[in-house]
């Protein structure tokens, strides 16, 4: 073999990586901070599907509203609650949603895409966390307009209810609404996630994602066993009311709204360690 | 020296589900899979130095990429353990993959959508390249692979070799100490391999970047490669230098023999008489004569045929590696064919 004279000292061959957590971490939002604006650098560049996606989500929202406003038109009260009540409620929902829905898009493709389609390869070749490349490589731009519709929403249901809103009520909406935001990402990722295990595809998001909607109405309209449901199988009960029961759920619902981050977290927590063994266990595709 | 790359006893199983036939079947493999293991990489060991450029050569479904591709950090291991400048690949993926860059020919590592330049961009971030370095690499890349004019332009609209190019590019900008080429001069045109080629001689040789390189054409290999590894079904069946490939596989040298008179090919196996030299007839005039250059000097081959008959034109020629590997296939075929008879 030929002597490699740069290699007398034998250390310089040891890969070290001496950085400390907090520059990693730092590094690491510095990357995606870059993936958004190359992504938005890309959108701009098709201005008009841009402005016919925007126009299409508020198109379906507002529908939605509609139903609501039709609904308590026959109705004075939904087991107690009041329209501007079910109304905030919607509203709340709408700002987790948005920003689940702005950095999901690639978790739906990700069995074709990535793992039959050979993207994940380049994914595991980079030097950053694979969860997070996944999700931070394309956007859903329209979940911005269902965050600002959302916010407004609420302000609006919240001059009918009367409420004075305070610093308190912000600091909390900006802990509920990502913490609800986690709960989305995790049930879906876990959804995702299976299929690193079965090669077929599960079919089982778009379900799930219709499920969604019965977490937007008080939860006390429900039976027993569906509550139960909402709260401990497929937990969507924290997605929209028991966070938003802080601003609207009075004694009974207020305190328990303050367990939604951990909530967030523990579904979140679970999927991403399910992701873990999945990754362990990819099988790429032949070259 | 230590070794770079340590690789010991490496297995690889895919699990495979055989699928039966027609809606009864389906109904069954829902209920009760057949299941079966395949060993894609069996037990495969060996270390690499650093600053070596060593081809890992076999057919289709070798083992060769899923070899690649547990070196790179994609795929963990069923067995055995690999090192990498003291890295487990699949355990410290995210630190490991800062020290490599990796080729794949057949499939690009640039964002698709994006300019060329906005990829590097990128990849400038998340390496953590400084300003000075991202600067020098660039003009210097430049020099060597002419991507300048392809800066400014989507990935998805350059053509292969372009692609190439700019992908090469790419895996070096922050400086890797070890590259991971799989099939590189894949689908290009004879100068656009010839360009690649060069530029990896010139990277190794410069930077002392140790290089493994797996690939179909063994053009790469006698260009490149001073090593080669051979595997076959997963096992590794020949380990060492070229030269000592073609020495061991025998008969490495052609000798063609243009003679001026069809007449004179009569018996022109005895002019070698006594010499360990195989006699071919192509067509006629031409006569092939193998010989192993260990056991036979081509000079005394050559001396004795243009002495005794009337040469029109010789043209001796190593034996292109192509056969050498059938070669070493076939010995491993044999082998194997022994193994299951002996059970």
């Amino acid at each position: 073999m030929e002597e490699v004279t740069r290699a007398d000292d034998a250390t310089r061959f040891a890969f070290r990586d001496d950085r400390s957590r907090g520059a990693r971490l730092a590094w690491q939002a510095r990357i995606f901070g870059a993936y958004f604006v190359q992504f938005l650098k890309m959108r701009l560049a098709y201005r008009v599907d841009f402005i016919i996606d925007t126009l299409a989500v508020l198109f379906s929202l507002i529908i939605q509203l509609a139903v609501l406003s039709v609904m308590f038109s026959k109705v004075r009260a939904l087991d107690g609650w009041t329209y501007p009540q079910v109304l905030f409620i919607y509203g709340f929902s709408l700002v987790p949603l948005g920003l689940f829905n702005l950095i999901s898009v690639n978790l739906y493709g990700f069995a074709d895409e990535y793992l039959i389609g050979g993207r994940f390869d380049r994914v595991l070749l980079r030097p950053v966390g694979s969860l997070a490349q996944v999700i931070f490589e394309s956007f859903n731009v329209s979940g911005l307009s269902e965050i600002a519709l959302g916010l407004a929403i609420m302000a609006g249901a919240g001059v009918k209810l009367g409420a004075h809103f305070g610093v308190t009520d912000l600091l909390a909406l900006l802990f509920l609404a990502p913490g609800a935001a986690l709960v989305y990402l995790g049930v879906f990722l876990g959804i995702t996630t299976v299929s690193f295990w079965f090669e077929d595809k599960m079919g089982l998001a778009p379900p799930v994602y219709n499920l969604i909607r019965f977490s937007r109405y008080p939860i006390t309209i429900y039976s027993l066993p569906v509550r139960f449901f909402l709260t401990f199988v497929l937990p969507f009960a924290w997605v929209a009311f028991y966070p938003a029961a802080w601003f609207v759920g009075g004694e009974k619902f207020g305190k328990v709204a303050l367990l939604t981050p951990l909530v967030g977290v523990l579904v979140f927590g679970g999927a991403a360690l399910l992701w873990r063994r999945g990754v362990r266990n990819y099988v790429s595709t032949g070259s | 020296m230590e070794p770079l790359i340590h690789v010991h006893d490496l297995c690889k199983d895919y699990r495979l589900t055989d699928r039966r036939e027609g809606v009864r079947g389906g109904l069954r493999d829902l209920v009760s899979p057949r299941r079966r293991d395949l060993r894609a990489v069996d037990r495969v060991s060996f270390d690499i130095a650093p600053g070596e450029m060593v081809g890992y050569i076999g057919a289709n479904g070798a083992g060769k990429s899923t070899t690649i591709k547990m070196l790179t950090g994609i795929l963990t291991p069923s067995a055995g353990e690999i090192t990498v400048g003291g890295m487990v690949p699949w355990r410290q993926r995210q630190q490991y993959t800062r020290h490599i860059g990796v080729v794949f020919g057949q499939r690009t590592q640039l964002w698709w959508d994006l300019a060329v330049v906005e990829s590097f961009r990128l990849l400038k971030k998340i390496y953590e390249v400084d300003d000075a370095t991202y600067d020098r690499q660039m003009k210097l890349l430049d020099e060597l692979l002419d991507i300048g004019k392809l800066l400014s332009q989507p990935v998805r609209k350059l053509s292969l070799g372009q692609r190439m190019r700019c992908d090469l590019a790419a895996a070096l900008l922050h400086q890797p100490r070890v590259l991971f080429l799989d099939e590189p001069t894949i689908g290009l045109d004879v100068v656009a391999k010839e360009n690649i080629r060069g530029f990896l001689r010139g990277v190794q040789e410069r930077e002392g970047v140790t290089v493994i390189l797996t690939t179909h054409d063994l053009g790469d290999i006698e260009q490149l490669c001073r090593r080669v590894i051979i595997i076959d079904q997963g096992r590794v069946h020949f380990d060492g230098e070229l030269a000592e490939l073609r020495r061991r596989v025998g008969q490495s040298v052609r000798l063609s023999v243009d003679l001026r008179d069809p007449a004179a090919s009569a018996d022109l196996a005895a002019v070698t008489a006594g010499l360990p030299v195989h006699w071919d007839d192509e067509n006629g005039l031409r006569h092939v004569a193998r010989f192993n250059r260990a056991e036979v000097r081509a000079a005394d081959v050559i001396r004795l045929v243009v002495n005794d008959r009337p040469v029109q034109d010789l043209h001796l020629a190593e034996q292109p590696i192509e056969e050498v590997v059938r070669e070493i296939y076939r010995q491993a075929a044999a082998g194997n064919a022994d193994a299951e008879a002996a059970k």
